[in-house]
């Protein structure tokens, strides 16, 4: 493991772009129709729960990150398996990240350039951010996240007074009752975005200020959750529940509709100038994460080397793991909710703090 | 030296990553595609007309502008949009630009067959060249390639005359308003609304529409106007709202901002002219023995810009009655409105949404049929007109003239 202390702004800031990241790119929860943001608000709800399998995990372990202690709680051998696991699972997710960047970026602007060469521009920069060590990746965070911030501001008035906003569009409120809500909680919203917290298991031993890790980490879910919520509540209310649903990235839809006075209008560029740092941030933490535990696991003494190998391995994936936008789009909301974001990022956690629960009840019994 | 070879070969690796721009296009490459106009042919094919801006005989200014006309318009032919447009590359040297097409023109002939009206939809929606704010229109009366092909004075693109009269319209009268290919998809989509849009005249002679010699004159032998609006049923068009009649379609709509309303006054036609500023419309749906029943509430306010008659101006009581007369001028122009939506069994106030928002359960019943369902809707309409003042004068002339 590195070296690396973070103040608790810098992880705030961190916790904050890496939840908004793409969540507020593609139409999150659009299954919930205009109740979607009623399912990103649930979403919050049990990720903050989720957080807490987390957090008490942390409350155990405060030096170790999970590739660490998952060994410590369930034995040398099946920790390493389980470890090794999850470096996969974060080298995937930072994949998908990159996917959906790259076609976003193809389907709107690039359309003749290929994806493998995007990709490799954010993944090479990504490399070179992490071989510069974490702590630089914290202080770019602050001050993109003033930058990201500002835009969003400026995009926000600018809706409001090009007079875009029907608020009539929400309604009616849960026309076809909870069932549709829940449905959308539990198979996206709990895990995408909010349960990808998982990855701060990593990240949580570099905070200076052990204390201030949950309020930190839950402010920053919090605040993330309401702008998440804020943009679906906009996307609807401007382009109306058919179209938000219809649309592949509702929120580049809604910014192509400000037109002030003739002449403030195709504003796209502020939604690429944050598509661009949202991304980048997203994947760099996965990366990281991915990065990190392999070092711990296999007990590399720098691993930086490890860096470039293992964003080529990104990279390539993100090219060959769906061969079209419509498949990556079905695995990513059937397959892998399920599949992996559920067990990685709920049920194996839960376990270990049941386990470690009891281990360290017996630890603390037996000296007394 | 070891470093140096390091540096040397880093720089090296960079260069073709800085060069940016995978798929730049220069300016003088690009054919700007101001407007396209779609028509039908025997032969079953879409027959695409394109207006491209002709960038030197624009740019106004003392030295610019060439002498030249100011679009080019080039044809070509297809079954689908794209295949016409792949087409057209035959013709033109550059390459056809869309990002700053500003209208689309559809031939009544194509709008009221239904699947050739909506091949033609997706293309505009999906593609990430085409803007959203796209204005889209309907050519009554000529053919979609004569409306894209009419010079004009004053703009000297087409299509900003376009777009701005629409606005100006809007903003002014109130029988035309700006309609997006998103909003006329959401209501084809829709059961609670179904989709009007803008119709627009070639008027004059029309064999002229096209030529320098029509810029020559300060009446142009041809010239393009907004007429009426194009209603649209189950994604065809059905029928035509006469601009007479369009007027309360915007008022319902909330869309009216000013007009123009004339008055009669004790017995005088044209007598008084009430011009509102600002007009707000709120519809809402209660339910009467089971029934839904339509509120339509109109609130405006406005001033008195013309009074052709003997009237006592300063008396607030005679403001009162203004007022009244107004309330029922306005009152009246929505009733033959939705009289005539209701003719044609098509609810293009989307009536049926109000409805959806308010009373969803209801709305489950009713959605099938809703059309018809419309054609019998009970709608009330109730409208509060405030006239603020009355501009520079108080008493007109008129009073001292009969003394």
């Amino acid at each position: 493991m590195e070296k690396v202390k973070i103040s608790s702004t810098q992880l705030f800031v961190l916790v904050v772009l890496f939840e908004m990241g793409s969540a507020i790119l593609v139409g999150i929860a659009s299954g919930a129709k205009q109740d979607a943001w009623i399912a990103v608000l649930l979403g919050l709800a049990g990720g903050l729960v989720v957080f807490f399998i987390y957090y008490r995990l942390y409350m155990y372990y405060p030096e170790l990150p999970i590739s660490s202690y998952v060994q410590e709680i369930t034995g040398k051998w099946l920790g390493r398996f389980i470890g090794v696991l999850y470096i996969v699972y974060f080298l995937y997710c930072a994949s998908r990240v990159l996917r959906d960047f790259g076609e976003l970026l193809a389907t709107t602007i690039y359309n003749n350039t290929p994806l493998l060469v995007i990709n490799a521009l954010m993944i090479i920069t990504i490399i070179y951010a992490i071989h510069k060590g974490f702590e630089v990746l914290a202080r770019v965070g602050e001050i993109f996240f003033g930058i990201v911030y500002l835009t969003a501001i400026l995009g926000m008035l600018l809706i409001v007074f090009s007079g875009l906003i029907h608020l009539g569009n929400l309604q009616p409120i849960l026309e076809n009752g909870l069932k549709p809500v829940i449905k959308t909680f539990i198979a996206q919203t709990i895990t995408f975005p909010f349960g990808e917290m998982v990855v701060f298991t990593m990240l949580l031993p570099f905070l200076e200020d052990k204390k201030k890790v949950k309020i930190v980490c839950l402010g920053g879910m919090i605040l993330s959750g309401i702008n998440i919520t804020i943009t679906v509540v906009v996307n609807i209310s401007v382009l109306g529940v058919a179209l938000f649903y219809r649309s592949a990235f509702p929120l580049l839809m809604t910014v192509g509709r400000i037109q002030i006075a003739n002449f403030i209008e195709r504003l796209d560029v502020l939604f690429m100038l944050y598509l661009i740092i949202g991304g980048f941030f997203k994947i760099a933490i996965f990366f990281y994460a991915a990065v990190a535990a392999a070092a711990d696991i296999f007990r590399l003494p720098n691993q930086r080397k490890i860096g470039f190998p293992l964003g080529m391995i990104v990279l390539f994936a993100s090219v060959t793991i769906a061969s079209n936008y419509a498949e990556h789009i079905k695995e990513g909301l059937v397959v892998v909710p399920v599949y992996l974001h559920w067990p990685f990022q709920i049920i194996i956690p839960s376990m270990l703090l049941v386990i470690a629960f009891f281990r360290n009840r017996k630890k603390k019994k037996s000296p007394a | 030296m070891k470093k140096w070879v390091k540096v040397i070969l880093l720089i090296g690796l960079s260069v073709p990553i800085l060069t940016a721009c995978w798929n730049q296009k220069e300016l003088t490459d690009l054919a700007f595609v101001m407007a396209l106009g779609i028509d039908k042919g025997e032969d079953d094919l879409y027959h695409v007309s394109f207006q491209l801006v002709n960038p030197g005989n624009v740019s106004s200014g003392q030295n610019g502008g060439g002498q030249g006309l100011p679009i080019a318009v080039y044809k070509s032919t297809g079954r689908t949009m794209t295949e016409a447009a792949r087409n057209a590359t035959k013709k033109v040297s550059r390459r056809l630009y869309y990002a700053h097409t500003n209208v689309v023109v559809i031939s009544e002939e194509v709008a009221r067959e239904r699947t050739q009206f909506l091949n033609l939809l997706d293309s505009f929606a999906r593609d990430p060249e085409f803007r959203t704010t796209t204005e889209i229109l309907i050519a009554r009366g000529a053919s979609a390639e004569e409306i894209v092909t009419t010079l004009t004075i004053l703009d000297k693109l087409p299509v900003s005359k376009i777009t701005k009269e629409i606005k100006s319209t809007e903003a002014m009268l109130g029988e035309n308003f700006s309609i997006t290919i998103d909003d006329l998809i959401d209501g084809i989509v829709g059961s609670g609304k179904e989709p009007v849009l803008n119709g627009y005249q070639l008027i004059g002679m029309k064999e002229e529409a096209n030529k320098a010699v029509n810029l020559q004159k300060t009446t142009t032998d041809a010239f393009l106007a907004a007429d009426g609006l194009a209603v649209f049923k189950d994604g065809a068009l059905i029928d035509w709202i006469e601009s007479k009649k369009s007027r309360g379609v915007l008022w319902v709509l909330d869309k009216a901002k000013s007009t123009s309303i004339t008055l009669k006054w004790k017995g005088k036609k044209n007598a008084l002219v009430f011009a509102p500023i600002r007009s707000k419309t709120k519809v809402s749906t209660i339910l009467k023995h089971g029934k839904p029943v339509i509120n339509i509430k109109i609130e405006n306010e406005g001033w008195l810009s013309e009074a052709n008659t003997a009237i006592d101006l300063i008396d607030p009581k005679t403001i009162g009655k203004i007022e009244k007369l107004t309330e029922k001028a306005i009152k009246k122009e929505v009733q033959i409105s939705v009289k005539e939506a209701k003719r044609l069994k098509c609810d293009i106030f989307g009536f049926g949404d109000v409805v959806h928002k308010e009373n969803p359960d209801l709305w489950k019943k009713l959605e099938r049929d809703w059309n018809n369902y419309f054609a019998d809707l009970e709608v009330n309409v109730k409208v509060d007109s405030y006239l603020r003042r009355e501009g520079v004068r108080t008493n007109p002339f008129w009073s001292d003239i009969n003394k």
